[in-house]
């Protein structure tokens, strides 16, 4: 019938409206899309110039994400430095190997930081001493046949008292050699261990002579103060200088040696003439 | 002065190299500045030596002066002769404390008291080295200056490095003198010889530098060296294999200077039975002898160069750790065959 036809006809035009409709709204939103991507592009492109204007003043060169072979290296010399650092400030540090255990034993004298020393030791099947850079002077055998098996804090301990104490009496003996030469009659006497020191010397750095015959000997090696000291002048001095001499005994012993002679210099305008 | 000490001085000038004869006559400073400026050091060393001898004629030099110049130049120059490690031991374990002027007169007296015609002279360094040098007579005529023994004694250590000279049979001598003036009780030739003093101290002295437990410590921060990517390792795990055993082995760093090793054989030769070659029972007696101009570091390379399989043989790997580089290799007694190596 006609009113069929025209019922289809009607479904039609309406399913056609419906996509037209459809296909509106989709270009309108596809429209405001691409009107979106041209105000992000807009910004990008504002953006970009901003950078590149920034980097431009500060002089920075935009360079690839890889970091150079070279910035490698400087940072891997930067974490070493760094680990050294906490090294020296703790004074004995350690660290776990494949096979037992690596020390540091880090020494400083009166404020100074000196050498580091390290061990490597295996633990298995006995604690022992794989590697080490102890000078061959220091009782290394004989503090680890004591104290290494048994109790490795206290043999840790010795040891660092060993080295501290030696690199102490170094520091004094090179101190003097280094400020005060022209006080002593050629070069200070000493040994590896720096535990036995003689020289000549004199309170003022002006005179020729050198009175004073000094022997400071070290017996405990884990101090950095002489344990017996002999100050002497040649037999026919005057009884100032005798009196000086024991004087300076007791100062030797009680006094580091580089500021025992410090000392001399600001009483030199007293005793001495 | 005497002649044969101006011909001593003229034949060690003329040992030196033109180009460091100044620096070394500066140092031995028996001849003033003002006496160096009038010699001409780029005539030639015949000239030279000769314009030397002369200026020590006005100083009226003696062999003790001269003596110090050899001394300077053996310093300088250690590896122009060989060294051997001789190793002292000592009863008991107090505090060592060790006077120069004491060893020095000790030396001197128990030299003296056994061969009156001896040249004695020593000079320190700075390291604490003593260099002793020592030029043999006999008690009928004098010392001759060209047949000279050094020692090389580190104060408070158990280690002397002698360089005997020609005149093997002074060395008890000079070995007795070295026990008196040093307060040990006795002393016996380590297996272990070189023309580089600083190898053996390093050896002995066990001087393992800071850098070296730095890398082993902080090994994942060791900077490996620029690989090109273009080049693809088809081997890499083997590679890498090959070079941490090389680095258990040989350690981190630079190697001891070395010449040679040799390893004296004195084994049974093993042969399939059915071949019956060398049917006596008798060692087979054989010598090998590594030689280079740096034996470890070449060592070292053998493996990563892909000429040798690592790990390599601990006879050849032992050689710091066990401070010797002589070894006597001889059957092992037991059931097993074998071979160790002689203490």
């Amino acid at each position: 019938g006609v009113f069929a036809h025209l019922e289809l006809l009607e479904a039609q035009a309406y399913k056609a409206a419906v996509k037209r409709e459809e296909m509106e709204q989709q270009e309108e939103k596809l429209a405001g899309l691409r009107a979106r991507v041209q105000e992000l592009r807009l910004q990008r492109d504002d953006l970009r110039a901003k950078l590149d204007l920034q980097q431009k003043q500060e002089g920075v060169v935009s360079g690839p994400a890889q970091p150079s072979p070279r910035a490698v290296v400087e940072w891997k010399i930067k974490s070493v430095k760094s680990m050294l650092q906490v090294f020296y400030l703790t004074g004995i540090s350690g660290k776990l190997t494949k096979r037992g255990v690596c020390f540091c034993i880090s020494t400083a004298y009166e404020g100074t930081y000196l050498d580091s020393y390290h061990l490597d030791l295996l633990t298995k099947p006995e604690v022992q001493i794989y590697r080490h850079s102890v000078p061959i002077f220091i009782p290394l055998q004989q503090i680890a046949k004591k104290y290494l098996q048994t109790d490795i804090r206290r043999f840790l301990a010795l040891l660092s008292d060993h080295l501290n104490a030696y690199v102490g009496r170094r520091y004094q003996a090179d101190q003097l050699q280094e400020h005060f030469s022209d006080q002593i009659e050629g070069t200070l006497q000493r040994n590896s261990l720096c535990n036995l020191l003689v020289f000549n010397y004199n309170v003022s750095s002006t005179s020729k002579t050198f009175p004073f015959h000094a022997r400071l000997l070290y017996r405990d090696l884990c101090c950095s103060l002489p344990t017996e000291v002999i100050v002497s002048c040649t037999l026919d001095a005057p009884a100032a200088l005798a009196e000086t001499a024991a004087a300076h005994m007791d100062l030797f012993r009680r006094m580091a040696l580089h500021k025992a002679f410090l000392s001399f210099r600001s009483n030199a305008g007293e005793s001495m003439d | 002065m005497d002649e044969t000490v101006a011909e001593y001085i003229r034949r060690t000038v003329l040992k030196i190299p033109r180009d460091e004869i100044k620096a070394m006559l500066q140092k031995w400073g028996f001849l003033s500045e003002a006496q160096l400026e009038t010699v001409n050091f780029h005539q030639i060393k015949e000239k030279i030596s000769q314009d030397v001898v002369q200026l020590c004629e006005e100083n009226s030099a003696d062999i003790k002066q001269a003596a110090v110049l050899d001394i300077i130049y053996n310093h300088i120059y250690p590896n122009k002769r060989v060294w051997s490690v001789y190793q002292m031991n000592k009863r008991g374990e107090e505090t060592e404390v060790f006077e120069l002027t004491d060893f020095k007169t000790k030396f001197k007296r128990l030299l003296r008291s056994a061969l009156k015609n001896v040249t004695i002279s020593f000079r320190e360094y700075e390291d604490n080295a003593i260099w002793i040098r020592i030029a043999w007579g006999t008690p009928y005529t004098k010392p001759n200056q060209y047949k000279t023994s050094y020692a090389v004694y580190h104060s408070q250590t158990p280690y002397v490095f002698i360089s005997a000279s020609v005149l093997k049979s002074n060395l008890p001598l000079l070995c007795q003198a070295l026990l008196f003036a040093s307060n040990y009780h006795d002393i016996r030739e380590m297996e272990l010889r070189s023309h580089s003093l600083n190898a053996l101290k390093d050896i002995v002295f066990k001087r393992y530098s800071q850098v070296i437990f730095l890398c082993f410590l902080f090994s994942s921060l060791l900077v490996s060296p620029a690989v090109d990517l273009r080049i693809v390792e088809e081997n890499r795990s083997e590679k890498e294999r090959i070079e941490r055993l090389t680095r258990e082995a040989f350690g981190v760093g630079p190697q001891p200077k070395l010449e040679f090793a040799q390893y004296k054989l004195e084994t049974m030769f093993k042969s399939d039975p059915k071949m019956d070659v060398l049917d006596e029972k008798e060692p087979f007696r054989c010598l090998v002898k590594f030689s280079s101009p740096h034996l470890l570091e070449s060592l070292k390379s053998l493996a990563p160069a892909g000429m040798a399989d690592a790990p390599l043989s601990p006879l050849l790997t032992c050689i710091p750790q066990k401070a010797r580089n002589y070894f006597k290799i001889r059957e092992k007694k037991g059931s097993l065959p074998g071979s160790f190596v002689s203490p």
